[in-house]
């Protein structure tokens, strides 16, 4: 009598552990690689911000608390690298957008070897982007580069000289090239978005009375407002990231003119080794990222909901 | 208000030519539909009017005025779009009045335009809505009201209510009619929907390859179609047609079909004898009788609720009949048919209405 009574009440126990676990069971191995490749890294990388990690100097490794903020809110060159970042992401997204748009806008239209010029707009894009800035650092260089003749002929310049070793323009030489770099992400992306706008509110629209600039306001731009929000999101936080182009063309000279806070942290973690340091750093710009992309988010959310 | 005419138009893409050489004259205040298979040329025709496609050849006057390069503001025209155009992030009242806002009109004048407009269209309650928050008969109620708050010289309807159902069609369909007896605005409207046509306009203009078959009233074209395609367009269920051969004998003709079988016909002047013809009649003038002089095998009945659509063979010849008789829901392998006379239509070789 007992034995057979025991498993009959064991048994729904068990049972029912093994049903409420079996949810957490499927879904454990995605979880736990996303854990394992996402989340433990970035809470290693921040919890080196608060330790004292030097490549060159065995004793490090210690807790050191928020020294290295402390550090960082006195360090000219860091705050000096903060500007150029804002200087080299505005510039840089603000001219790839602009452009960009002008060219969506002009492949929107049809004309004859639309394809072939759709296909040529992408190449800039699959170009690797540190042979794109030896380009680039070619092209400025006059002796072997034909830009600085140039633009001194057209009294740009007062004199062929390159200007990636003048402090006052270098940073424009890092834009160029980037501007050059970044058109097709916003050319494709906007004109995939332009295609989408039905055609017959513009034919409703110039038999209501607009003209090329009314229709571009009243219809092009709140059909494009979502998408440009969130390029703009995209390639900011992208480009204020991106050192490539800076390392490679100018290595953040001439005496830091054109060093921003990613070059800066790779200068401070390979050059100087420093990995404490170059967390911190990352971690305020993490931080301010992130604010930034909530703004976007948060714009993005009432004009497609006004929408 | 304006009459509308149209010479000559021709219209190619490319080496493509899709209408060719229409002539239509438009009086004012009348509501002419433009009907026809897809492909017809009907809505090209109707956009070269509203000025969104060139015109390859031809003349279209609005008024007395020659309008072929003037842009589609200068017309002074309005245009419902099948898929409605409404501009998706401005409020309903915002729609309306974006015509008249871009004309710099007065905003008193705006108001009062746009609140009349509402009135007649009941879409008072709806005014502040965005478009995407209405359903498809106020989407259509409001690109309408668009249409209307301008006081145009004319409306163009593409296909205004093929998007949507059919229960809804009806009652826009009523409720277009309604508009047009209350403002009298010359209307041209496009559809491949003959009930629409049939019933909305004062003339039919049916047009099948880009070019115009026969232009009447709506009766005009049921009574006596000018051409095949005409005969088979117009009605529903479509028309019955029997190809053979035309011959007169002494004071009465015959039909003699392909298989040997010959059916009385009214004696034309317009056809010689021997000559091939088409002879049509409506499936609602089929008569059925138990002394009728032609054998009907029944293959198919298709009860309608409202009448039955009976689907017959003659001979081997497939035919329907149109009946409002209950009995013939259970008809028996077959019944007999008469062809009344002055109910059949001959049509020439070339498909034309013969007389």
């Amino acid at each position: 009598m007992t034995l057979a009574a025991h498993p009959h009440a064991v048994r729904p126990l068990r049972k029912r552990i093994a049903d409420a676990s079996e949810p957490y069971l499927y879904s454990a191995p995605a979880l736990i690689l996303i854990i394992a490749v996402m989340l433990v890294p970035l809470v290693l990388g921040i919890s080196y911000a608060f330790r004292d990690i030097q490549l060159l100097n065995p004793l490090s490794g210690g807790f050191i608390g928020l020294d290295h903020f402390r550090a960082l809110s006195e360090d000219q060159a860091f705050f000096r690298a903060l500007r150029n970042t804002l200087w080299w992401t505005g510039a840089s997204v603000f001219l790839q957008f602009l452009f960009g748009l002008i060219l969506a806008l002009l492949l929107d239209k049809p004309f004859a070897g639309r394809g072939l010029a759709q296909a040529l707009v992408f190449l800039p894009w699959a170009v690797p982007s540190f042979l794109a800035g030896l380009n680039w650092a070619w092209l400025f260089n006059p002796v072997i580069g034909p830009l600085p003749h140039w633009m001194h002929a057209l009294g740009i310049l007062d004199a062929p000289n390159n200007i990636l070793s003048d402090p006052h323009l270098a940073m424009w030489g890092p834009i160029v090239a980037n501007v050059w770099w970044g058109i097709p992400f916003f050319a494709i992306t906007l004109l995939a978005a332009l295609q989408a706008i039905p055609r017959d509110l513009y034919e409703a629209a110039s038999i209501d009375g607009a003209g090329p600039v009314q229709r571009f306001l009243s219809i092009t731009l709140p059909f494009l407002a979502p998408t440009i929000a969130i390029t703009i999101l995209l390639r900011t936080v992208w480009i204020s990231n991106f050192a490539d182009l800076i390392v490679v063309m100018t290595n953040g000279g001439p005496a830091d003119r054109t060093q921003i806070v990613a070059s800066y942290i790779f200068t401070q973690a390979f050059r100087r080794l420093d990995f404490g340091y170059a967390s911190a750093i990352a971690l305020v710009l993490l931080v301010l990222l992130l604010a930034y992309s909530m703004l976007i988010v948060l714009l993005r959310q009432t004009l497609l909901n006004k929408g | 208000m304006a009459s509308i005419d149209i010479q000559d138009i021709r219209k190619s893409f490319g080496a493509f030519s899709v209408l060719h050489g229409v002539d239509l004259t438009i009086r004012d205040g009348e509501f002419i539909v433009l009907v026809g298979p897809s492909g017809c040329g009907k809505s090209t025709l109707l956009r070269m009017i509203a000025g969104l496609e060139d015109v390859t050849s031809g003349d279209i006057r609005i008024d007395g005025k020659r309008v072929n390069d003037l842009a589609p503001k200068d017309r002074d025209i309005a245009m419902v779009f099948q898929s409605y155009a409404l501009y998706p992030h401005m409020s309903v009242a915002d729609n309306m009045s974006y015509s008249l806002k871009l004309r710099r009109t007065a905003k008193e004048k705006i108001a009062s335009a746009v609140g009349g407009a509402a009135a007649k269209l009941g879409l008072d309650p709806l005014l502040e809505r965005r478009p995407r928050a209405l359903s498809g008969g106020q989407r259509q109620r409001v690109a309408m009201g668009r249409a209307i708050v301008r006081q145009p010289k004319a409306f163009l309807f593409d296909e205004p209510l093929s998007n949507l159902d059919a229960r809804l069609r009806e009652q826009m369909r009523a409720e277009i009619k309604k508009l047009h007896g209350d403002l009298h605005a010359t209307s041209i409207y496009v559809t491949h929907d003959q009930i629409e046509a049939m019933t909305l306009a004062d003339r039919i203009v049916a047009m099948h390859a880009g070019v115009v078959q026969q232009v009447g009233t709506p009766l005009d074209l049921y009574d006596r179609p000018a051409n095949l395609f005409v005969a088979g367009f117009i009605g529903s269920p479509g028309m019955n047609f029997f190809e053979g051969r035309y011959l007169v004998s002494g004071d009465h003709a015959d039909l003699r079909l392909a298989n040997g079988v010959t059916l009385p016909v009214p004696r034309r002047a317009g056809i010689e004898s021997g000559a091939t013809a088409t002879l049509g009649i409506r499936p609602e003038h089929v008569v059925l009788d138990a002394h009728g002089a032609l054998e009907a095998k029944v293959d198919l009945i298709e009860p309608t609720g409202f009448g039955i659509i009976m689907h017959v063979s003659i001979h081997d010849v497939p035919m329907k009949i149109f009946t409002l008789d209950r009995a013939m829901l259970d008809p028996g392998p077959a019944v007999r048919v008469d062809l009344p006379q002055e109910r059949l239509h001959l049509f020439g070789t070339q498909g034309q209405r013969v007389e």
